[in-house]
């Protein structure tokens, strides 16, 4: 028998099946092999220790008067079973529509939404918006200016240019 | 008359047994599901002995397993509206009990490894005669068998709760893998780990033990040798 054998055969003694033949070689095994003796020692101790802890406790007379007493006392805290049933079933929604929210705040992003413009302060303290050059770049975000329009924007500055030097 | 009618003709009537309680025990779930107290105390009787197995396998005054009980029962009352009608009963509540336990178990501070000075001189005498004699039969005197469980509860209360309650549930209770590991909510294989890392630490405390035990003995007899030569 070698020591493998030995474990095995420990093995079935603690759950009450080993063979009766195997018994005896397990044994004459132990009694020649000092690992495996001190291994079988505690691994028996073990098992007489957790048995120590089994034990049958019956409830005592008073047990049922009390829990009879303290189930009331909740009675009338009980929710009502179709309630329950239907927060249990709202419980079991709340992930998936938690998860719906986070995919479609997702794709909002990834598709690229309105974004709002920068705010920076300009000279003559008055606030310019300023577009990223991508934001610009976008096919029909910003349309080419009109003679008018340019114009405008060039006796503006001057304007703005002469109340800057007036100062 | 075949082997199978043969068997069926001896089992039929504990068939209708089983069939004929479960019916009842459904029928009891529906009226403590509408708020019956009584039902639901027929039912806790029903299931007390398991309930009571379980506590009493971590806790050994019967004030405080009752205290527990009552905890477990008050849980599922509180929670038999959401107890899916058609389920087993059985495992439902095991799992309540075994959750009530590890609450238990989880305020407990764990204790840190321990050493033969540790002992009580009544855990440690058990320990010497063991050393000694090698094997003990299963029913040891009343002294021994508190003095066991001593040492049982004082070498589990160095495992972590979840390891301790598989091995209690496994060794003590006599519950399979699938039933540890659906108590404890988790998979067999997690079972299995947490069942054999519990033994191993479990028989490495008391080969420690138990090698301090023979240290001390063999200085013992040392001193002993030592005091004769010194009078001879």
């Amino acid at each position: 028998m070698t020591c493998r054998d030995t474990e095995n055969l420990l093995e079935l003694e603690r759950k009450g099946e080993i063979p009766a033949g195997e018994q005896q070689a397990l044994k004459l095994h132990l009694a020649a092999c000092r690992r495996c003796g001190e291994t079988a020692k505690v691994a028996r101790l073990s098992s007489v220790l957790l048995g120590t802890l089994r034990q049958e406790i019956v409830p005592g007379t008073s047990f049922y008067a009390r829990l009879g007493e303290r189930l009331a006392a909740t009675g009338s805290d009980q929710p009502d079973s179709t309630l329950l049933h239907a927060w249990g079933f709202a419980r079991r929604l709340i992930p998936a529509v938690a998860l719906g929210v986070l995919v479609l705040a997702g794709v909002t992003i990834s598709l690229g939404g309105p974004s709002m413009p920068r705010q920076v302060q300009g000279a003559n303290s008055k606030d310019i918006y300023a577009f990223s050059l991508e934001e610009v770049n976008l096919t029909g975000s910003v349309e080419r200016p009109n003679q008018d329009q340019m114009l405008a924007f060039v006796l503006m500055q001057g304007e703005v240019q002469g109340a800057g030097s007036g100062e | 008359m075949c082997m199978n009618d043969k068997e069926n003709s001896l089992l039929g009537p504990a068939r209708e047994q089983r069939d004929e309680a479960a019916q009842e025990e459904a029928r009891l779930i529906r009226q403590a599901q509408d708020g019956n107290q009584r039902a639901f105390e027929a039912l806790v009787r029903l299931h007390e002995r398991l309930v009571f197995g379980i506590i009493g396998s971590f806790l050994r005054r019967r004030q405080d397993v009752e205290d527990l009980a009552q905890e477990v029962f008050l849980k599922a009352y509180l929670a038999i509206g959401r107890f899916r009608p058609g389920a087993p009963f059985a495992p439902w509540l095991h799992r309540i009990a075994v959750n009530t336990s590890y609450d238990h178990l989880r305020g407990i501070r764990r204790r840190p490894e321990i050493g033969i000075a540790d002992l009580a001189e009544s855990e440690a005498d058990f320990l010497d005669r063991y050393v000694e004699k090698g094997y003990l039969s299963g029913g040891g005197e009343a002294d021994d068998r508190l003095a066991a469980r001593d040492l049982a509860e004082r070498i589990l209360a160095t495992l972590r709760p979840k390891d301790r309650l598989a091995i209690t549930l496994r060794e003590v209770n006599g519950f399979e893998i699938a039933q540890i590991a659906r108590s404890l909510g988790c998979s067999r294989a997690a079972a299995k780990v947490r069942l054999f890392r519990a033994r191993r630490a479990m028989q490495a405390a008391l080969r420690r033990l138990i090698r301090q035990d023979e240290q001390e003995k063999g200085m013992g007899d040392r001193a002993a040798r030592g005091g004769r030569d010194d009078l001879s």
